[in-house]
């Protein structure tokens, strides 16, 4: 399992660099061929039986902070980049930078908060970033505007199978990619790692565009809401119920033979999976299926909780399935008639 | 030191009403210092430091940090929970917790994700009621590790930032066990007559009940209170206390006026910097208790500046803990040299 | 057995917070034969002791009740009031109240303006008399009255008025009468003025000076549709509170009354409430602090003239009292 590595890299959109270099390490020591592609994408490939083109693809980036000002005292005002709950966001350490400065996000004492301030959720530009200085000087050698900022949260294994970091979404993609790549399957396929999803699809729409896929495979953690109070037809997907087929989200509609066969081929080989029930939201696939000629596309994804925050969860279970499901999908798909 | 203290002392939790389950750590760091141990029966710890005379200085600072409680056990291997102590509930979403059951259980407490929620829903704030611990456990398997009133803590690894600032849960107010623990150090190099108590006092966020009953144990003729206050951040008044410019003195009816300008006369002989503040009534600190214990205690309030009070990320100058405990070791000791019936007599 | 004919007694009798003469003298009378001494504390508390030469254990049930006091008779007879203890306009409109005479009245309002809330100020108590010198004779500003409700039972469960706390009395009255042989020295207090802010108990704590303190007294339950929520329930037994408004029961006193629960098979269940305190809230920062706890009976539609409570928790919480005195 490369998962307890790859969540504490940070690696927000735009700014996937050590991320993308733990990769690269890692098929090097594989003896993958690969090369990085203009926009940061890499592009790997596992040469085996072949009958048609596939492209599997997951996503590098992660949602994160980018810094937009700094005050006369110090203090780091922020943006979103990618879609953050704003309520997520205070008491929350980041690391900033190359360097890793670290900070914590701070807001108004909730003492001193008006019963108006009280009735409604900080907004981000109430909340700034605290380092521990104290002038604007004493910032600026350490940070500076454009630098990024991740969410620092350690990965810890708990409960029944389960699994806490940041950035499940979608690190566990990743992994499972790198998983299959390590396998020397007799099955050919793409491995790719894109750059910027969490930002507009930016990274898959080129890959796709080199490599003109007959099936995308994009491999995703994906929405998961099945707390209490939350209706089951609310919930998206269910930790612990094996690997996510998507039907249909904002950005794709998925062939439906493809993913039926898909199905089929989890219940011919024992893999729990269930149908993603919600259509919001989307992925890579969102741009491969549309890319030059267009592709099949197909989803499997990971069911995460609490994705978009500090402390996503998945089971290890899940992640299994998914995984064993994406290497028949590829076998399968491959024999040839 | 003082960080090696408050970095140990703060991964530790002590929460209001189960303050005794790690009470050999902080009795670990009084000891060298302190000549004998006792506690009220509320659990607030005291450790004196005998002096020649009949005097007794009681310093006091609460020991007790908010946390959660455990009111049940559902369906999924959630937890829904009632706070112990004010929280500030918008600090708790997306956070690390651990569950003090039959072990001690990791658990999130998360939201849905932004991609099932609506721009009405994310602008409201998130109640204590609608947030849950998950544990990742079935039912099942949670029902024999937890019970209902077990406690829980949000997990947060002491931080350093740039230069002397460090940020952790529970500065509020272990920052002031600090400063206790520094004064007691520097009364260790001198031979002070006052009988001084140090008091790691129970429950002060519930509503001040360790000040109340150890203050009457104690029965002193003064008390030092020690607590954190608001330190600048960009919301706030451009005149506001600042970190790293000294602890903050308290003026007002629940401070003794005298008593009061002794202190700051001291800390100005001897270069030590202060701020300072105006509390007209309440103080929302120890000293509303101490003041009126038995026949009533002249009290000052010296408080520490912390910013985002009540979070995971309290944030302080370690510089204004040492200043502060090296200003009452030598208060302390100028005391033994007044006459303090004069100072106290109005 | 339960006992419902005392515990009719005790819920009918007038008594609100302040004006606790009547049941002090009607408890009184039942435990007389049962106390080696009753002392009346200067606030009013009733003082019921066993004695022993071992642990000093205080037992405390509030004697009074919510009500109302007048503040103004008018004119033409109308009277207005304040409420004593937890209530408010919404709950109050259209109920009827007694006083210690024994004469009646009924809650009315003014006409309400578009959208305007209902106040106290806005209601007023018509007692039903055009007699202006009647009315002058027999209502007079500070008198207080209290809900009119009859008591009624079912096979196990009763409706009454001021459950909270006579059936905590009920509870140390039958303790009181089944005292168990021991060699500790038991206070049994009935308390004055819980529903204002505890303040009987406050004095209590500080004379008897307690090793060991246990309010009983009634809290809510989370059973009803799309009540609050809470784990307790009518018929779950006898309920050992963990945390309230007013208290962080000791960590050895939650055990000790856990344990004795347990070894005496009495049937119990946790209790962590949200809001509202009980007489152990002074009781346990009394002088250098007293470790305590609270058994609570749970109890449907607090504070209204219609509270609702199971008679087999009633049992289990008088077994669970008698078991730790021992």
């Amino acid at each position: 399992m490369f998962l307890n590595e790859l969540t504490e890299l940070s690696g927000v959109s735009g700014c996937e660099y050590e991320v993308r270099n733990y990769i690269k390490g890692k098929l090097s020591e594989m003896g993958c061929e690969f090369y990085v592609d203009k926009l940061g994408n890499i592009i790997a490939h596992n040469k085996g039986k072949k009958n048609k083109n596939i492209m599997l693809s997951a996503h590098m980036d992660e949602v994160g902070l980018i810094v937009s000002n700094i005050d006369s005292d110090g203090f780091i005002k922020f943006k979103a980049v990618g879609g953050i709950d704003q309520r997520v966001l205070n008491s929350k350490v980041v690391v900033i930078g190359e360097n890793k400065i670290p900070g914590v996000i701070g807001s108004k004492a909730v003492h001193l908060m008006s019963e108006e301030e009280r009735g409604s959720s900080l907004p981000i530009d109430k909340l700034y970033i605290d380092i521990g200085t104290s002038t604007k000087e004493e910032t600026e050698k350490v940070v500076n505007i454009g630098d990024y900022a991740a969410f620092k949260s350690d990965y810890v294994e708990f409960g029944n199978n389960m699994i806490k970091a940041k950035a499940l979404d979608n690190r566990a993609g990743c992994s499972i990619i790198l998983e299959l790549l390590s396998q020397n399957l007799d099955a050919d396929f793409y491995g790719v790692f894109t750059v910027m999803e969490e930002v507009g699809l930016r990274g898959a729409e080129t890959a796709a565009y080199q490599l003109e896929p007959d099936l995308g495979i994009v491999l995703e953690g994906t929405v998961c809401a099945d707390m209490p109070e939350v209706d089951e037809h609310e919930s998206s997907t269910f930790i612990g119920k094996g690997a996510v087929l998507s039907l249909m989200d904002n950005a794709t509609i998925y062939d439906i033979e493809t993913v039926r066969s898909a199905a089929k081929i989890a219940e011919d080989n024992n893999i729990t999976y269930q149908y993603r029930r919600s259509t919001s939201g989307g992925n890579d696939a969102g741009v491969i299926h549309k890319t030059k000629r267009g592709a099949k596309v197909v989803a499997i994804s990971v069911p995460c909780r609490y994705i978009h925050s500090s402390i996503s969860v998945a089971s290890k279970n899940d992640i299994d399935s998914a995984l064993k499901l994406t290497k028949q999908v590829i076998i399968e798909n491959q024999k040839g008639e | 030191m003082l960080k090696e203290f408050l970095f140990d002392i703060c991964s530790n939790h002590f929460v209001s009403g189960f303050e005794h389950i790690n009470g050999d750590i902080l009795k670990k760091y009084f000891k060298p210092y302190t000549d004998s141990f006792e506690m009220d029966r509320l659990g607030s710890y005291i450790f004196k430091r005998a002096g020649s005379n009949d005097t007794k200085i009681m310093l006091a600072a609460h020991i007790d940090e908010i946390g959660l409680m455990v009111t049940s056990i559902l369906e999924g291997g959630f937890l829904s929970f009632s706070t112990v102590g004010g929280f500030n509930s918008s600090s708790l979403v997306a956070q690390d917790v651990t569950v003090y059951g039959k072990e001690n259980i990791f658990g999130v407490i998360g939201i849905k994700p932004p991609h099932l929620t609506s721009e009405e829903e994310r602008k409201k704030p998130l109640k204590i009621k609608e947030l849950y611990i998950d544990t990742g456990y079935t039912k099942e398997e949670l029902e024999k590790l937890v019970k209902i009133g077990d406690i829980a803590t949000v997990n947060r690894k002491p931080l350093s930032l740039q230069g002397s600032i460090i940020s952790a849960k529970a500065f509020d107010d272990r920052a002031c066990i600090a400063v206790m623990l520094e004064a007691a150090k520097e009364l260790k190099k001198i031979s002070h007559k006052s009988n001084v108590y140090f008091t790691a006092t129970a429950q002060e966020e519930t509503g001040l009940r360790g000040a109340k009953t150890s203050s009457y144990k104690i029965a002193p003729d003064i008390g030092i209170v020690l607590d954190v206050g608001f330190g600048k951040t960009p919301d706030m008044p451009a005149d506001s206390p600042q970190l790293g410019k000294g602890p903050i003195v308290a003026y007002g009816g629940r401070l003794n006026t005298k008593l009061t300008k002794k202190f700051v006369e001291i800390c100005k002989k001897y270069n030590y910097p202060m701020q300072h503040e105006a509390v007209p009534a309440r103080t929302g600190t120890d000293t509303d208790a101490v003041q009126v214990s038995r026949d009533g205690i002249p009290c000052i309030l010296l408080s520490i500046p912390l910013r985002y009070m009540h979070t995971s990320v309290e944030t302080i100058d370690i510089n204004d803990l040492e200043i502060a405990g090296k200003a009452l070791a030598r208060f302390i000791n100028e005391l033994d040299n007044s006459d303090l019936e004069e100072i106290l007599c109005f | 057995m339960f006992n419902s004919e005392l515990m009719k007694k005790l819920s009918d009798c007038f008594s609100p917070s302040g004006r606790e003469k009547k049941i002090c003298e009607m408890i009184m009378d039942e435990i007389k034969d049962f106390a080696d001494e009753i002392t009346i504390d200067p606030l009013g508390n009733l003082i019921a002791r066993k004695k022993g030469a071992g642990k000093k254990i205080l037992f405390s049930a509030h004697m009074d009740q919510i009500g109302l006091i007048i503040t103004h008779v008018d004119k033409k007879g109308f009277l207005r009031f304040a409420n004593v203890g937890g209530l408010n306009a919404k709950e109050l409109l259209g109920l009827r109240m007694v006083f210690l005479n024994g004469l009646e009245g009924v809650i009315c309002q003014e006409e309400l303006k578009d959208k305007e809330t209902l106040l106290t100020s806005k209601l007023f108590l018509d007692v039903a008399s055009t007699d202006e010198e009647f009315i002058r004779n027999n209502f007079h500003i500070g008198d207080m009255c209290v809900f009119k409700t009859e008591y009624y039972e079912t096979e196990d469960c009763v409706i009454c008025k001021a459950a909270d706390d006579r059936i905590g009395c009920y509870i140390l009255i039958e303790a009181l009468k089944n005292h168990p042989k021991t060699d500790n020295d038991i206070y049994y207090v009935f308390s004055v003025q819980e529903e204002v802010g505890c303040r009987g108990a406050k004095t209590a704590g500080y004379t008897i000076e307690p090793d060991l303190a246990i309010a009983v007294d009634v809290t809510a339950t989370g059973d009803t549709p799309d009540g609050i929520k809470m784990d307790v329930k009518l018929g779950g037994g006898a309920a050992i509170k963990l945390m309230d408004k007013s208290i962080i029961t000791h960590t050895d006193v939650k055990e000790l009354l856990t344990n004795t629960a347990e070894k005496n098979n009495i049937k119990y269940q946790y209790e962590i409430l949200e809001f509202g305190g009980t007489d152990a809230g002074p009781i346990h920062t009394s002088r250098e602090g007293v470790p305590s706890g609270v058994i609570s009976i749970p109890t449907r539609n607090l504070h209204t003239s219609g509270e609702i409570f199971n008679k087999s928790d009633v049992e289990e919480c008088i077994k669970l009292v008698i078991a730790v005195s021992k």
